[in-house]
């Protein structure tokens, strides 16, 4: 027992020795310009949309010779992505591309990093403060949510109640999309619109609340579900319920919405277009990293997903994939 | 008469004995002097094994990635990132001490949060601007709200005899619904600019930020009260023995009341502090605090069913995840493969914690 606490803390002792030794040293200054290091920074891990970002980012990455590392936290939770941007400022990429889980909570870890000199782009969502950022590229999500409000009301035949199924207030890609959908049905004067619910990006919450509106609104006419994991639950949802007459749109086309699209289950999807934000965002800040000139704004396009086209090859660009292969 | 060969591991033993019998006794008659036997006992708490394991993880990284992961700034974001989490898990020490658990810790912060940030934004005008005086009585409120969830929490506990787990679980859902419902779920995003600027202030040449200093005062005042006051005396003889602490004269039921609210006020005082980091409260958070802490207090070496616990530990145990979480970021490995490591670290820590515990009682 002597000699186990003996031998612990002279391990202690080299341990502590070490490492005020070697953090003195410094890394040695990167090689050669080209290979530039990336780092894409997801909204959430695990997301269809990130997911085809990611591959869209390591395609474009690839093409260009440059090196990418993709994380994100495992929640939409600006708590827990402040210590990823933190860590990935430690650890010194050339560029980052970034989806901030909030528009405000967000600045000052990300100023951190770009005060570091490292380049920053933001990739869908941004934040409120675009000014330090190489480029914001997202999908225009007014535009969306104006598509997902003209469609549904076509659906419902311009009369009825709908219900909104968002996210998280302070989230910017969804709050436009709510926008444009709320001040398209302004001009619809026969459909109500149902004050909105918020998930916190949680299927089953979305689920939780699809049955309970329809409980307490039996002639509930549509549905607008503003993200994958909020159309996941509302489709959830109204299977639970057996329903068939309330015609749902969701924004995003991830695999399981496009299966539910086939079954009848949601009636249109609004699809962005991930890959091609993820591609941008690498294109994007190598040119300035090469000091090239960049696009401040670029918005990517999107398409309405019905039963009727989604087998078009035009459309392929738009389904989201679970995994690059 | 057959000579028997010792095997491998004895051989291994006795010829390391050998090398190091001498060093053995030099530390033997150090051990018998006045700092020896301090330092000796040290060495026997839980709390310095995982400070080892800390530094271990920390040197592990550092040379995994050298100049990155042991630079100033990173240890500084580390650092800030685990104040509040530090503040939560020393109320959840004290909890934990008398055998008790409280998982509300995450939403009642949530819920003070809200309600301090909407007292700053009473009569709709713009509180950027505001003075100190908003900001003290947006202090007051945040902790006025802790306060009352943690008094809540005690006299179920003390008084109807709820069992923690399920008292806690239930204020956990109540606070988190009454945060939504006073907030309409939407963050307040407009808080007085003198709390964001102590969010990011720092102090010692602009090297310690003021959270961190924050965080450490109130850690540090939780160990002395844990271990020098009879307020912590009582909270550890609670939890060893409710039964026997009754009948030695101490007021049990009040003195858990005192322990569930001092747990409150501290998760209020986290929500000041992370309103401050933030700048805006952050509603879709917090989810998994309550685990966050309870894991860091176990990691540090308070038992689960009471009476012994350390504030020490709990420190350490508050940044062997963070570091985890950060080393593997900086390494680029999978999001996920983060959750694992910290799940096998709490595991192992706790295995040999009760190793540990069951030698010393055969001893």
């Amino acid at each position: 027992m002597r000699i186990r606490t003996v031998t612990m803390m002279g391990l202690a002792l080299i341990t502590v020795a070490a490492c005020s030794g070697s953090s003195a040293t410094t890394a040695p200054a990167s090689a050669a310009a080209k290979s530039y290091n990336l780092t894409l920074i997801q909204g959430v891990a695990g997301d269809p949309f990130y997911v085809t970002m990611a591959c869209g980012a390591q395609a474009e990455a690839d093409k260009e010779g440059v090196k990418l590392n993709i994380t994100g936290g495992n929640k939409w939770d600006a708590t827990v992505q402040k210590p990823v941007i933190d860590s990935v400022t430690a650890a010194k990429p050339d560029g980052v591309m970034v989806a901030p889980d909030d528009s405000k909570a967000l600045l000052s870890p990300l100023k951190a990093m770009s005060d570091a000199g490292i380049k920053v782009t933001f990739v869908d969502t941004k934040l409120d403060d675009t000014s330090f950022a190489v480029s914001s590229i997202a999908t225009d999500n007014l535009g969306g949510g104006t598509l997902a409000a003209q469609t549904l009301a076509k659906l419902i035949n311009d009369k009825g109640t709908v219900l909104v199924v968002n996210v998280d207030p302070g989230i910017s890609t969804t709050d436009a999309r709510v926008q444009g959908f709320n001040d398209e049905m302004k001009k619809h004067p026969n459909i109500t619109v149902l004050d909105i619910q918020y998930t916190h990006d949680d299927p089953t919450a979305a689920t939780t609340i699809t049955t309970s509106t329809l409980a307490a609104h039996p002639d509930l006419a549509g549905v607008f579900a503003t993200n994958v994991q909020n159309a996941e639950g509302v489709a959830t949802g109204l299977k639970q319920a057996s329903n068939t007459v309330v015609k749902t749109i969701a924004f995003d086309a991830g695999p399981k919405q496009i299966e539910d699209l086939n079954a009848g289950i949601v009636q249109g999807l609004i699809a962005q277009d991930p890959y091609g934000i993820g591609v941008a965002g690498v294109q994007q800040t190598v040119l300035a990293l090469k000091g090239q000139p960049t696009t401040s704004v670029i918005q990517t396009s999107l398409a309405a997903l019905t039963k009727d086209n989604v087998t078009d090859p035009a459309m392929q660009k738009y389904l989201y994939k679970a995994s690059c292969s | 008469m057959t000579a028997v060969r010792p095997s491998l591991p004895e051989s291994i033993r006795a010829a390391l004995a050998g090398k190091l019998s001498p060093v053995a006794e030099r530390w033997k008659s150090f051990s018998q002097t006045r700092f020896g036997s301090v330092v000796a006992r040290a060495f026997s708490t839980n709390a310095a094994w995982i400070l080892l394991l800390l530094v271990v993880l920390m040197w592990l990284f550092n040379f995994l990635a050298p100049g990155k992961f042991l630079t100033e700034f990173n240890v500084r974001t580390m650092a800030v990132n685990v104040a509040v989490l530090l503040v939560i898990a020393v109320g959840e020490t004290f909890v934990m001490a008398t055998g008790g658990i409280d998982l509300s810790v995450g939403y009642v912060m949530l819920f003070a949060g809200v309600t301090s940030a909407q007292t700053m934004n009473w009569g709709g005008r713009n509180p950027t601007d505001s003075g100190w005086d908003v900001v003290l009585l947006g202090l007051a409120v945040a902790l006025g709200s802790g306060l009352a969830w943690g008094i809540l929490n005690g006299i179920l506990v003390a008084k109807a005899k709820v069992p923690a787990l399920i008292a806690t679980l239930g204020t956990l859902g109540m606070s988190w619904g009454f945060a939504e419902i006073l907030s309409n779920g939407q963050d307040i995003r407009y808080i007085p600019s003198i709390i964001g600027d102590m969010g990011s202030a720092r102090y010692f040449f602009d090297k310690i930020p003021l959270v961190v200093i924050v965080a450490s005062i109130v850690a540090i005042a939780g160990a002395v009260v844990l271990s020098f006051t009879k307020f912590g005396r009582y909270t550890l003889a609670i939890g060893s023995n409710q039964e026997a602490a009754r009948r030695a004269g101490i007021n049990v039921d009040w003195h858990l009341i005192k322990v569930y609210a001092m747990s409150g006020t501290l998760a209020g005082f986290a929500a000041f502090m992370s309103l401050a980091i933030f700048t805006t409260t952050t509603i879709s958070g917090h989810a998994n605090d309550n685990l966050q802490a309870i894991a860091a207090v176990v990691i540090g070496g308070t038992s689960l069913v009471g009476g012994v616990a350390s504030v020490a530990g709990t420190t350490v145990g508050v940044c062997i995840p963070m570091v985890l979480f950060s080393g593997f970021t900086i390494l680029g490995y999978q999001s996920f493969w983060r959750d694992v490591a910290v799940g096998a670290v709490l595991i192992l820590a706790v295995y040999t914690d009760q190793l540990r515990r069951r030698r010393r009682e055969r001893r």
